[in-house]
């Protein structure tokens, strides 16, 4: 499974809409997820809007979010999606054996098992979240309670029993037009990284959309050869004898 | 949150299942948390007072189902069928709403009682040394079925007559390796820096210990959290503060070891808060303390509100 997870505070004002961009990971299978953080109630009404649809686009969830919630809400989304995406999976295999097409319509005793496949497969499937911070100006001071939920969300991802990394990126990248930069590298274990955005210097812009695009692209080189990968076709069957 | 839904069930609701037609009549709003309403409810004919818990995700609600079940199938295999106090689970359904959409709901055993935190407060902090052993004795019993029971706290632990505490609210029940994934921050060990989410006996030790704190010292807990960074935030810092609680005294050693997950598992732990409960019983807790002391005491609160003032300033 993979998932993008946008925090951020205010709305894109370069480049391709964010909109379009999450619509095009939604296409190539990676779900998009965005935090929007708010302090004084300091997202305005349009970028209130923004989250949403860009959440929607992506096959996604969204949350408006103080800071000192920002590591629940982040891991409470990054789990529902997980629950979601197999749910969607799981539902797609239920018309063909238990001819009922969501999980309402079976009566208890059989939905008990159906969400106990669910529950596993949440565990057990292997996951990838690759994290976009904006690091606009106005998120500066909101950026060590963003890496701290960032290592909150990598320990509980550690503690799942499928295998699960982590990528960190940020926009705008510090150099005149780059829109998007690496922070770390696809990892399970961040424990040993000291500092996840050293010395970073806060410019204006917000390339929301190219920066997603630029984190598609990361994923799909890294697809790249192993294309057998779609972990959640025909994941019942394991289940269904 | 979709989850979380605003209408109500006016006492004298009746709640019809879908599928098997039980029937229950609403009591009253017993508690909310985030995965629904929990009710009291009287069961038609018979007039037995059950819980009943609605929510509007069933998979969430289903999820929680499933564990109880299991954890009912475990307990019975072990202790060869008939269980003593009867099924906690009673009945499964789906109820249609006066806003017309389906709700799942799930009745259960009614737990008659307080929160421990209330409990204490109105039965005297003498309760303690007994209410914490039993509730030992309900984990150990839930780790031997192979569960840990994930998120434990004031909340959710309900004490009846005679200091027996009963868990409620098995939504973060997590079968022993995996990750848990509902916990409440100041609980949780991976917060405390103090190990992983995986889900083990320890894990539940460490939020026992934490709850200790929390009854007892609660301000200074509170403090404590707020005052440290992340990095900074350890066992060893909520140690110190079990071992400057003078309520806390007789147990610190206890403590100790569970925030560090040196006990091998919970009937060890029951063990050990045996031995310290005794001990606790018989030293006059509430012996008035003598003049010094309480002029040292002024000295030390003082001194403490100083650093937590200068911790509060240099925090970023
Ligand atoms: N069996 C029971 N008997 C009596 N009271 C109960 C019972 N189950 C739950 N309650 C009360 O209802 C409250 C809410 O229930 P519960 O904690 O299960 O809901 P929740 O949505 O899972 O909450 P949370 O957000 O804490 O996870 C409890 O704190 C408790 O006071």
């Amino acid at each position: 499974m993979k998932q993008i997870l946008l925090v951020t505070d205010g709305c894109s004002n370069v480049g391709v809409s964010p909109v379009v961009a999450a619509a095009q990971a939604h296409a190539v299978g990676i779900t998009v997820n965005v935090v929007g953080v708010v302090d004084q109630g300091d997202i305005a009404e349009f970028g209130t809007a923004e989250i949403e649809e860009i959440a929607r686009a992506g096959g996604g969830l969204s949350r408006l979010t103080q800071t000192r919630q920002l590591s629940q809400t982040v891991q409470m989304l990054t789990r529902k999606t997980v629950v979601q995406t197999i749910q969607h999976a799981v539902q797609r295999e239920l018309k063909h054996v238990l001819g009922a097409s969501t999980i309402e319509e079976l009566p208890p005793e059989k939905r008990g098992e159906v969400v106990r496949v669910i529950d596993d497969l949440s565990e057990t499937s292997r996951l990838r979240v690759a994290l976009l911070i904006d690091a606009s100006a106005s998120m500066k001071p909101k950026l060590h309670a963003v890496e701290e939920a960032i290592r909150d969300l990598a320990l509980s991802l550690q503690s799942r029993q499928g295998g699960s990394e982590i990528a960190v990126f940020h926009f705008p990248g510090s150099a005149y037009g780059e829109d998007c930069k690496l922070d770390l590298d696809w990892t399970d274990n961040i424990s040993g990284v000291h500092s996840l955005f050293p010395r970073l210097q806060m410019r204006g812009t917000t390339p929301t959309g190219p920066a997603i695009l630029h984190v598609i692209d990361f994923y799909q080189k890294g697809d790249y050869g192993n294309r057998k990968n779609d972990e959640t076709d025909g994941m019942m069957s394991d289940y269904v004898v | 949150m979709t989850t979380s839904f605003e209408w109500t069930l006016p006492r004298g609701t009746i709640i019809r299942g879908k599928w098997k037609q039980g029937s229950y009549r609403v009591d009253r709003l017993l508690g909310e948390g985030a995965n629904g309403k929990v009710f009291l409810v009287e069961r038609e004919r018979e007039r037995m007072l059950y819980a009943l818990k609605i929510g509007s995700d069933t998979v969430d609600l289903q999820s929680e189902v499933n564990v109880l079940q299991s954890i009912a199938r475990q307990k019975q295999k072990r202790s060869g069928g008939g269980s003593r106090t009867g099924a906690f689970l009673v009945d499964v359904d789906d109820f249609r709403g006066s806003d017309g959409k389906e709700h799942p709901f799930y009745v259960m055993r009614y737990i008659k009682g307080l929160t421990l935190g209330d409990y204490l407060v109105r039965n005297g902090k003498e309760w303690f040394p007994v209410v914490g052993f039993n509730l030992l004795g309900k984990l150990a019993e839930l780790h031997e079925a192979g569960w840990t029971f994930g998120d434990l706290k004031v909340e959710n632990v309900l004490v009846g007559d005679y200091g027996r505490p009963e868990l409620v609210d098995y939504g973060g029940a997590t079968a022993f390796g995996k990750g848990v994934r509902q916990f409440t921050e100041i609980y949780d060990r991976g917060y405390w820096n103090a190990g992983t989410r995986t889900a083990d006996a320890s894990y539940d030790l460490f939020s026992f210990a934490v709850l200790c704190l929390q009854l007892h010292e609660s301000r200074r807990l509170a403090q404590l959290s707020a005052g440290l960074l992340p990095q900074t935030r350890t066992p060893d810092e909520l140690a110190k503060l079990a071992a400057t609680s003078a309520a806390l005294k007789p147990f610190s050693g206890w403590l100790r070891k569970a925030l560090y997950g040196e006990f091998a598992n919970a009937r060890e732990a029951a063990a050990a808060w045996q031995q310290w409960m005794h001990r606790a019983g018989t030293v006059p807790a509430s012996a008035p303390a003598p003049r010094w002391m309480k002029g040292l005491f002024a000295v030390s609160a003082a001194v403490l509100a100083t650093t937590i003032y200068w911790l509060l300033r240099s925090a970023p």
